[in-house]
């Protein structure tokens, strides 16, 4: 890789950039690039923000027969036991 | 070869699952029975299929909770049974699903649009040819507010099925990466792609979004 990332290459390695899972080599480089670079580290931002913003999101249950289901499947396992 | 194992809090769920403890088994049901309904319905026909391979699933898990030797941390193993399960039944309907059908057929593609950045042979190419909107400026109300959760669980149910499940597995529940691919059974490029365009994708959906609501 050459030395200098353009952002086209570093929004693709912004990802990983967060995950912690560049070599040292690729993330120095794109720290260089981070710190001249006002439309990257704005994207940055914002995929950390969608990252919390979609920790926020909740599950649904399972249906209520389903639930008793599993859970008369539980008393059974615990008594043959 | 998994190198996250069972954790402390594992092994104490563990215990109390052994000793018959209904109240940590439905906490379990609970915290993993939906991914597990969405994980199995990618390798059968239908939703009730889906249910039954869910259901024998834990079936499973409680015949081997007394032979679980905490080499993977629970809810791995958990799944690992979920997909074995899923994909025998799979293929018992006769239904092999490709790979691609389940992650998206654009993995050796950028996430991005080349159209955001100055094409190739022109001055400053790959730098940004219009400065992506800035919503960092934007009151955090907007990003709370129902209507933004809306557009991220819409964006979620358009993705290709894995990855949704990568990202919930690991933006919505927490799970460590490596779990994720172990549950999975995925490679760790795969999971990492599979995570860069979901997180892609919801981030452009946030912008666009936003980018409506604030009238820019």
């Amino acid at each position: 890789m050459s030395t200098a990332l353009v952002c086209q290459e570093v929004v693709e390695l912004l990802n990983d950039y967060l995950e912690g899972t560049l070599s040292s080599e690729d993330r120095a480089h794109v720290q260089t690039h981070l710190d001249a670079c006002d439309g990257c580290t704005s994207v940055l931002a914002q995929l950390r923000l969608a990252i919390t913003t979609t920790g926020r999101l909740t599950e649904e249950r399972l249906p209520e027969d389903q639930r008793a289901t599993l859970l008369a499947a539980f008393r059974d396992h615990v008594q043959d036991d | 070869m998994d190198t996250v194992r069972a954790s402390q809090a594992d092994l104490a769920l563990l215990e109390r699952l052994r000793a018959g403890d209904e109240a940590a088994f439905m906490d379990l049901v609970d915290t993993l029975g939906p991914s597990m309904r969405r994980v199995a319905r990618m390798f059968v026909s239908t939703d009730a299929v889906a249910d039954e391979v869910v259901q024998d699933a834990w079936l499973g898990v409680l015949q081997g909770l007394a032979k679980f030797e905490g080499r993977s941390s629970l809810r791995t193993w958990i799944f690992r049974i979920l997909i074995n399960i899923a994909k025998t039944r799979g293929q018992r309907e006769s239904r092999s699903v490709p790979f691609a059908t389940l992650a998206g057929d654009d993995l050796d593609q950028p996430a991005w649009e080349p159209a955001a950045f100055i094409g190739p042979g022109e001055p400053g190419a790959g730098h940004w040819s219009t400065l992506p909107f800035d919503w960092r400026g934007l009151p955090e109300e907007r990003l709370e507010a129902r209507e933004t959760l809306a557009v991220i669980a819409r964006t979620l149910e358009g993705l290709p099925p894995m990855q949704a499940e990568v990202l919930r597995l690991r933006d919505v529940a927490g799970w460590s990466s490596e779990e994720i691919r172990n549950a999975l059974d995925l490679t760790e490029t795969n999971q990492r792609v599979l995570l860069h365009r979901a997180r892609a994708k919801v981030r452009a959906a946030i912008e666009e979004h936003l980018r409506s609501v604030s009238g820019a």
